[in-house]
């Protein structure tokens, strides 16, 4: 396919952006456009191209931009606020890891003083006993006597919890960008 | 009226939210008052048509002209008016519109008879059709996409080819190539609708 164009295209276009195409533009010019096909095709389309941007220009009802910048404003607000939740769905992952790793272990722990604990009667008696049990660990623990079964749990509750805590709260630091 | 006062208090700059307007901080604040209602107002119109005449559909070219001016001015890497100038922000802005128009044809999509505008089935009962409705539509609608958004760049626009090609997303010599079929294209069809009009007359 032959690409090159016709060497009076340049003229006519610069003609045309000018608004001087057909009046105020030389005869010679004219009579080659008549019988030039690339020419003919240039002018053609470049008129009904430019009679339907006129008319498309008055046909266009844009809206105020003060609807777009208001648009554009709460889009990057939402955008913002997607950004800042994003650590914290991460660090409330990070700690629900870290709690059933924890509650995995501490079974585990248990389970090697045999399977009782999991039976019901087990945790009923551990209910009914945990009142007195919670009493006598102040005394125990000052005499510093053995641990029991409540002890531990005594223990370990708020051990989980600060760990817990203290886990989101580094995730989040670690993955909220300035 | 400044667009400022029709704002909640909660969605402004100066509200007590400055976390929020820190990370939402993308956007130059001076390009949000009367630099960009100025440039609005220069190439709304234009990118209108642009989209209109593209697509063949006033309302999709409402709805998509909204939307580029939201991701021009959400864009971290929209030119600047003031350093990079208007026709840089113009450029980016066709850009923009030409990618949304291309998703939208890409998009499979049913449409039922309640959701096409009243002025739809208005304007083509209208008999007083314009010469370019009458002419232009018709083989426009002919061409392809790509094609009509090229010659609306080219000769509507007057858009050189490395311009079109940054539009676009094409290189300048795939611009030359394809803008030349193209236009011998539409050329045929606009001499067959004129020489059918023509023997309608005599």
């Amino acid at each position: 396919m032959n690409l090159t164009s016709c060497p009076y295209e340049k003229e006519l276009r610069e003609l045309m952006a000018r608004g001087q195409w057909p009046d105020a533009c030389p005869p010679e010019l004219r009579a080659h456009v008549s019988g030039c096909r690339s020419c003919g095709d240039l002018v053609l389309i470049s008129e009904a191209f430019q009679h339907a941007r006129v008319e498309s220009l008055a046909a266009a009802r844009p809206v105020a931009p003060a609807v777009l910048l208001w648009r554009a404003q709460l889009r990057r607000r939402n955008a913002a606020v997607e950004r800042i939740g994003r650590p914290l769905l991460g660090a409330q992952i990070f700690a629900c890891a870290v709690a059933l790793f924890a509650a995995a272990g501490f079974a585990g722990f248990e389970a090697r003083s045999g399977v009782a604990w999991l039976t019901w009667s087990y945790w009923h008696d551990w209910l009914v006993q945990l009142p007195q049990a919670a009493a006598a660990q102040w005394t125990t623990v000052s005499a510093g006597s053995q641990t029991g079964s409540a002890w531990n749990w005594l223990v370990l509750l708020p051990a989980l919890a600060t760990l817990l805590l203290l886990g989101g709260v580094a995730v989040y630091v670690a993955t909220d960008k300035p | 009226m400044s667009w400022e006062f029709t704002l909640p208090d909660a969605l402004l700059h100066t509200s007590p939210g400055g976390a929020l307007d820190a990370a939402a901080g993308a956007c130059d604040p001076a390009m949000e008052n009367e630099a960009f209602a100025a440039f609005y107002s220069r190439s709304s119109r234009p990118l209108w048509a642009y989209l209109a005449r593209s697509s063949s559909d006033p309302a999709l070219a409402d709805d998509l002209m909204q939307e580029s001016y939201v991701r021009f001015l959400c864009a971290a890497g929209a030119p600047a008016l003031a350093t990079d100038g208007e026709a840089a922000a113009r450029l980016y802005l066709f850009r923009i519109a030409t990618n949304l128009l291309r998703d939208h044809w890409r998009r499979p999509r049913a449409a039922s008879i309640e959701e096409i505008p009243e002025e739809f089935f208005a304007a083509r009962g209208d008999t007083a059709q314009t010469e370019s409705q009458l002419l232009l539509e018709p083989a426009m609608r002919q061409m392809k996409p790509r094609e009509r958004q090229m010659l609306w760049l080219a000769h509507a626009e007057g858009y050189s080819h490395r311009e079109i090609a940054q539009v676009m997303g094409l290189n300048a010599a795939s611009v030359r190539l394809l803008l030349f079929r193209a236009r011998r294209k539409i050329a045929a069809l606009l001499r067959a609708r004129a020489a059918d009009a023509d023997g309608r007359k005599s």
